[in-house]
C-alpha cells in the first residue's frame, strides 16, 4: 500500500543543512495500522508530509498504492490525495466559514463524488453528530470539531488515512473518545491508517509501531 | 470538482456568511459607486451649467457678421435640425413726440431668438412678458424710457419706422454680447427693419445668426461654416465670449475629474488592502482544500470566478447607488440651478464598469491568484512560508491600469501624470523613509518604557508589512491633502475674480470740462467711482512705417486695428509685463504698451516703431512693453496704453467705473440727466449672473470633496482593519503573560500614531509636488508651499490613524485570550 525506499529530506538554513530524514525504508500494507512515535523535532511529522504527497522529497521514492509520487507534480498529487487519501489534523482545520456538513462535503465535491451531502449526513451520523449538521466550527467543542474532522477523513472513502497527533488538542477523556471512533470507523472501512503521535498508548493500539530518531526510522517489533 | 461555477457561488456565498468578504466587497462597491456618483455629477452639472451659460449668448453658437448671413447658411442650420434665430444690433437715434431723443443701441431680434434664456419684459401686467415684441412694436430700456419720456402705448420713430412702446426690457439674455454697443437698449421686430430704412450697404450693423441644438449637431455645422467665414465673420461660442465664465467651467470641470481620478486612486488603494487581507485570511484555508485534493487550476478557477461574481455585483449595486447619491448631490443644488436636466447619459455607468473590472484584474486578483500557490504541507507545519507579498510587477501592472484608466477618465494627459508622480514619490520615498524610520524607532523603543517599546518592536517585527500600511494610508492622505488645497486655491481665485464690489457700470465719454460735475455726483451719493482714465478713440495704421491693410481687406495676417487708447504712468494693476519694461513716471518720450494677443494681430514687438492716428493727427510712437492682461477681472483693461504726457496732446474724453449696489440702479438716470452726453455700460446683470455660476460650481466642489473624504475615510478603515489580525494574536499571547488593557492599548495606539505621522509626513511631500504640478500646469493657480499642511497633516495622521486604529483593535483587549488563542 505505501512503500518508501532510500527517502531523504534536507533541508537549507542560514548556518549549514540540515538532514530532517535520512534514508527511510518502510511498508505498510493495505488495512494495517501504524504508528510513528518520536520525539519532537525527530522529523516524524515531515515524514507524514512526504508520505501524504504534501511535500517532495529531497531524494529517494515513495509509492502510494502504486504510484511513486515523487515524479508527480503538485496538481497530480493533489487529484492523488483527493482519490485516496484522508486526513485527520491535531488542529482539526476545519474551515471556519463552513458548517459542519459543509466541511465533510467539501472533498467530497473536490473529487466530484455524486451524492457528497448523503453520504456526508450518514458519516457525521456515523460519528454521532448528526444533531449538529448545521453548526459552525465556533460553536461546537474542540472533540466535536475533531469528530468532524474524523467524518470528512471517512466520507471520501480514501484507500490511505493520515492523522498528525490527532488527541494533540484534546483533553484525555475526550481524546479517548475520539480515538475509539478513529479506530472503530477503520475496521468498518478497512482503510489504511498511518499516525503520528507522542501518546504511546494510541500507539499501542496500532498493529505497527515505528519511532523516529534523529531523521532514522526504527520499527519497534 | 463537477461545476465549478456552482463551487464559486457556493464559496462565496460561504465567505458572505462567514463575513470574510465585507471589506473586499465594500471597497469595490466605493469604487464603482464614487466613479458612477463623480462622473454622472460632473457630466450633469457641466450640461446644465453650459445650457445656463448658453444664455449669455442668447445661443449655443454665434456666427457674428458685418454683412448680411448668407441665406444658404441659415438654410444649413434649418437642415442639420438645429434651432435657428437671429439679431441685427445697430446704434440709432430714437426720437419720442415730445422731441426727446437718445442714441439707442437698437436690436431687431427674429426666428426663435432668443434659443437659450429668455427676455424679462414689464408689459403693466403683474408678471413680467417673455415674449418678443410684435411687428410694429418695441420694448425700451427702462432708461430709455426715462430719457425719452414715454410710456407704454407711445410711440417712437426710429428712422423712418413709426413703432408703439408696448413693454419696459427689464433683462435680456444676450446683454453683454455687444460690449462696446453703447447706449440704452431698444428691442424690435426685424420685420420692421426695411420700414426703418437705416440698415444700407456700408451701415455699421451687426448681424448675428444664432444657434442651438445638440453638441453633435453643432459640431458638424462648426466644421462646415468655418472655413466659410470672410473678413468681419466669427464664430462665438459660450468659452469664446465670456473667457471669464468660459475658464470658469473649464477650472471647475478640471476639479471635478481631479476628484473623481482620486475617487478612483483611493478606491483601487482600498481595493489592494482588502486584496491582500482577504487572501492572507484565505491562506489556511486553500492550504485544507488542496491538502484535500484541491489543484492549484481548482482553486485559482474558484477564486477567478468569486470575483467575478463580486464585481458583477458591485457594478450592479454601485451603479445604483452611484446614480442615488448624484440625485442627492444635485438635489442639494437644485434650487440654484432652475429648469435642472435630469440626465447623466451612459458614460458614468460605463466608466463605473471599467473601473470594476480594472480593480478586480488588477488589484484584487493577484494576491488571490497566489493562493494557488499555497503548499498544502501549511495544515502541518503552520510556519510555511506564504507568497502573500505585494510584488513588484504587480505593483507597476496596477500602476499602469490605473493610469490609463485615470487618462480614460479625465483624458488629461498631465493630471494623470501629476497624481501618478505624486503617487510613485510617495511609494518610493516611502517604503525607503518607512524601513528606515522604523529601524530607527526601534533604537528608541528600546531604551523607552515598556509600552513604547511594545509599540515601536511591533512596528518594526512588521517591517514590510507596517511599510505598507504607511504607503497606503500616506497615498490617502496625500490625495485629500492635494484636493482639499487645490480646491482651497480654486475658491480664493474664484472670490479674487470677482470681489465684492467689482464696478459694475463703465462710464465712457466723460468730457474733461464734465470730470468736476462727475465727481460731485458721486461724492453727494456716496458712491465709490474707480480711477479717471483718458480714453481716444484711435487706430494703429503701421508698423516700421510699413502700412497695415485695411480693416477690411481681403488679406490675411496682420491688419490695421482700433481700439480705446489710454495713458498712464503707472502699469495698470493686474497687468503682468511679459516683454520690455515700463516708462518712468512723468517721461515725455513717444512709448507705447500693446495687450500682447493686440501685439500679434499687428505684428508688433518691443522696439518697433508704429504710427498712430488719433482723429485727423498721425504720429510715430516706440513699443516699450507688452502686456499680458487679465481679461476675466471685469476691471478696465486696455490694448494699447501711452504715458500720461503723450496723450494730453489730444482732444481727448475720459473713462471710469463704479459699483452700484442693485437698489441704487436708478443713480444711473439720475447721473443721465445731470450729464447728458455720457454713455454708460451696465454689467451689473452679467456679473451677477457669473457670481451665482461662480457659486453653484464652489457649491458643487465642496459637495465632491465631502465624498471623496469619506472615500479616504474608507481607506484608512480597510488599512486600519487589515492589520487587526496580525495584532490580535500577539496580543492575546501578551494578555495570557499578563500584560494590562492600558499596556496593551497603549501600544497599539502608539503604534498606529506613528505609523500616521510617518504617513503624514510622505503624505505632504507628495502632495507638495502634486500640488505644484496640478495649480501651475493644470488649472492656471499660483502655486504657494502650504506651511499650514506640514504640522497639519503629520498631526492629523497621527491623531487619525492612531484613533482609528485603537478603536478596531479593541477587541484584541476586550476579548478573552483564550478565546483569541483558541480561533487562531
Amino acid at each position: 500500500m505505501i512503500k518508501t525506499s532510500q527517502l531523504s529530506k534536507r533541508v537549507s538554513t542560514a548556518e549549514s543543512e540540515l538532514e530532517i530524514l535520512r534514508g527511510i525504508e518502510l511498508e505498510i500494507k493495505q488495512g494495517e495500522t501504524a504508528a510513528i512515535v518520536g520525539a519532537s523535532g525527530s522529523g516524524k511529522s515531515t515524514l507524514l508530509g512526504l508520505l501524504a504527497g504534501l511535500d517532495t522529497p529531497s531524494a529517494g521514492a515513495i509509492l502510494l498504492d502504486g504510484t511513486n509520487i515523487v515524479n508527480l507534480d503538485e496538481d497530480q498529487r493533489a487529484t492523488l490525495r483527493s482519490q485516496k487519501v484522508g486526513f485527520v489534523f491535531q488542529s482539526f482545520q476545519l474551515l471556519p466559514a463552513l458548517t459542519a456538513l459543509e466541511n465533510v462535503m467539501l472533498p467530497l465535491e473536490l473529487a466530484g463524488i455524486a451524492h457528497a451531502r448523503e453520504k456526508s449526513e450518514e458519516f457525521l451520523t456515523r460519528v454521532g453528530l448528526d444533531e449538529r449538521l448545521h453548526h459552525y466550527p465556533r460553536t461546537l467543542s474542540g472533540g466535536e470539531q475533531q469528530r468532524v474532522a474524523i467524518a470528512r477523513a471517512f466520507a471520501s472513502q480514501p484507500v490511505i488515512l493520515f492523522a498528525d497527533e490527532p488527541t494533540g488538542n484534546l483533553d484525555t477523556a475526550t481524546g479517548a473518545n475520539v480515538i475509539e471512533l478513529l479506530f472503530g470507523l477503520n475496521e468498518e472501512e478497512g482503510t489504511t491508517l498511518v499516525l503520528v503521535t507522542h501518546d504511546n498508548s494510541l500507539a499501542d493500539r496500532c498493529q505497527r509501531k515505528f519511532t523516529m530518531t534523529a531523521g532514522q526510522l526504527e520499527e519497534a517489533l | 470538482m463537477k461545476s465549478p461555477i456552482a463551487a464559486s457561488f457556493r464559496l462565496l456565498l460561504r465567505d458572505w456568511r462567514g463575513g470574510e468578504l465585507g471589506v473586499l466587497f465594500s471597497a469595490l462597491l466605493l469604487a464603482v459607486t464614487v466613479v458612477v456618483a463623480i462622473s454622472g455629477f460632473v457630466n450633469r452639472l457641466q450640461f446644465n451649467l453650459e445650457r445656463e451659460s448658453a444664455s449669455f449668448l442668447a445661443a449655443d453658437l454665434v456666427v457674428s457678421s458685418a454683412k448680411p448671413v448668407p441665406l444658404e447658411w441659415r438654410a444649413k442650420v434649418d437642415t442639420e435640425g438645429l434651432q435657428r434665430g437671429e439679431t441685427i444690433t445697430f446704434s440709432s437715434m430714437v426720437i419720442s413726440d415730445n422731441d426727446e431723443m437718445f442714441l439707442a443701441s437698437v436690436k431687431a431680434v427674429g426666428g426663435g431668438y432668443p434659443l437659450r434664456g429668455s427676455l424679462s419684459v414689464d408689459v403693466g401686467s403683474a408678471q413680467p412678458s417673455s415674449r418678443l415684441p410684435a411687428p410694429g412694436s418695441v420694448f425700451l430700456a427702462p432708461r430709455l424710457v426715462q430719457q425719452l419720456r414715454v410710456a407704454v402705448g407711445d410711440a417712437v420713430y426710429v428712422g423712418d419706422a413709426t413703432l408703439t412702446v408696448t413693454g419696459t426690457l427689464l433683462s435680456e439674455p444676450d446683454s453683454t454680447s455687444g460690449f462696446f454697443g453703447y447706449g440704452p437698449r431698444l428691442v424690435m421686430n426685424s420685420a420692421d427693419l426695411d420700414a426703418t430704412g437705416i440698415v444700407q450697404p456700408g451701415s455699421r450693423v451687426t448681424y448675428r445668426l444664432l444657434v442651438a441644438g445638440s453638441s453633435n449637431q453643432l459640431e458638424s455645422f462648426r466644421d462646415w461654416v468655418d472655413p466659410q467665414l470672410t473678413q468681419g465673420q466669427r464664430l462665438l461660442s459660450v468659452d469664446e465670449s465670456q473667457p471669464g465664465i468660459g475658464a470658469t467651467l473649464e477650472r471647475a470641470r478640471g476639479f471635478l475629474l481631479l476628484a473623481g481620478s482620486l475617487g478612483v486612486m483611493l478606491a483601487a488603494a482600498a481595493i489592494l488592502v482588502a486584496a491582500r487581507r482577504f487572501g492572507e485570511r484565505h491562506t489556511d484555508q486553500v492550504a485544507v482544500m488542496k491538502s484535500l485534493g484541491a489543484t492549484k487550476r481548482m482553486i485559482q478557477q474558484l477564486y477567478a470566478l468569486s470575483l467575478t461574481w463580486l464585481g458583477l455585483l458591485s457594478i450592479v449595486l454601485g451603479s445604483g447607488i452611484g446614480w442615488l447619491a448624484q440625485s442627492a448631490m444635485f438635489n442639494a443644488l437644485a434650487d440654484q440651478l432652475p429648469g435642472e436636466i435630469n440626465r447623466i447619459g451612459v458614460t458614468p455607468y460605463l466608466t463605473g464598469a471599467v473601473t470594476a473590472l480594472v480593480c478586480v484584474g488588477f488589484f484584487a486578483w493577484p494576491p488571490l491568484a497566489r493562493l494557488g500557490g499555497v503548499s498544502p504541507l501549511r495544515v502541518i507545519r503552520r510556519e510555511t512560508t506564504i507568497a502573500n507579498s505585494t510584488r513588484a510587477l504587480d505593483l507597476l501592472l496596477g500602476a499602469a491600469s490605473l493610469g490609463l484608466l485615470m487618462l480614460w477618465y479625465s483624458r488629461d494627459l498631465q493630471l494623470t501624470a501629476a497624481l501618478l508622480g505624486a503617487v510613485a514619490i510617495t511609494v518610493g520615498l516611502g517604503f525607503f523613509v518607512a524601513h528606515g524610520l522604523l529601524g530607527g524607532t526601534r533604537q528608541i523603543g528600546s531604551n523607552a518604557g515598556s509600552v513604547w517599546r511594545l509599540a515601536l518592536a511591533g512596528m518594526q517585527r512588521r517591517g514590510n508589512s507596517s511599510a505598507f500600511q504607511v504607503v497606503i494610508f500616506g497615498i490617502a492622505i496625500m490625495l485629500l491633502l492635494v484636493l482639499t488645497a487645490v480646491r482651497t486655491s480654486l475658491l480664493d481665485q474664484w472670490r479674487l475674480q470677482i470681489p465684492e464690489g467689482t464696478p459694475n457700470h463703465f462710464v465712457l465719454n466723460v468730457s474733461p470740462s464734465d470730470e468736476a460735475r462727475l465727481l460731485t455726483f458721486f461724492s453727494e451719493r456716496e458712491i465709490e467711482v474707480g480711477e479717471l482714465y483718458p480714453a481716444a478713440r484711435g487706430r494703429v495704421m503701421a508698423v516700421n512705417n510699413a502700412p497695415l491693410p485695411d480693416r477690411d481687406s481681403a488679406e490675411g495676417g496682420a491688419r490695421q486695428r482700433e481700439a480705446n487708447f489710454t495713458s498712464t504712468d503707472t502699469a495698470p494693476e493686474g497687468n503682468e509685463i511679459v516683454e520690455g519694461a515700463w516708462w518712468s513716471v512723468g517721461t515725455d518720450a513717444a512709448l507705447v504698451s500693446l495687450e500682447d494677443g493686440f501685439a500679434q494681430d499687428i505684428g508688433a514687438r518691443v522696439g518697433d516703431q508704429l504710427t498712430i492716428r488719433i482723429a485727423a493727427d498721425e504720429f510715430s510712437v516706440e513699443v516699450a512693453s507688452i502686456r499680458k492682461v487679465n481679461w476675466e477681472s471685469m476691471q478696465p483693461n486696455f490694448f494699447v496704453i501711452f504715458p500720461d504726457q503723450l496723450l494730453l496732446k489730444f482732444p481727448n474724453m475720459l473713462f471710469t467705473s463704479f459699483y452700484l449696489e442693485p437698489d441704487e440702479k436708478r443713480r444711473v438716470g439720475e447721473l443721465l440727466d445731470v450729464i447728458p452726453t455720457l454713455t454708460i455700460i451696465e454689467l451689473d446683470v452679467a456679473i451677477a449672473e457669473i457670481k451665482t455660476i461662480i457659486d453653484q460650481v464652489s457649491q458643487a466642489i465642496e459637495l465632491v470633496l465631502i465624498v471623496i473624504l469619506v472615500a479616504g475615510a474608507l481607506v484608512l478603515i480597510a488599512g486600519v482593519s487589515a492589520s487587526v489580525d496580525e495584532r490580535l494574536h500577539e496580543s492575546a499571547i501578551l494578555r495570557a503573560l499578563g500584560a494590562g488593557r492600558g499596556t496593551l492599548l497603549g501600544a497599539v495606539a502608539i503604534e498606529f500614531a506613528a505609523m500616521g505621522s510617518l504617513a503624514g509626513v510622505l503624505a505632504i511631500l507628495g502632495s507638495e509636488a502634486a500640488g505644484w504640478a496640478l495649480q501651475t500646469q493644470m488649472l492656471e493657480l499660483d502655486y504657494q508651499v502650504q506651511w499650514i499642511l506640514w504640522p497639519m497633516g503629520i498631526g492629523l495622521g497621527a491623531i487619525i490613524i492612531g484613533g482609528l486604529g485603537t478603536f478596531a483593535c479593541r477587541r484584541v483587549v476586550s476579548a478573552p485570550p483564550l478565546k483569541v488563542l483558541r480561533e487562531l
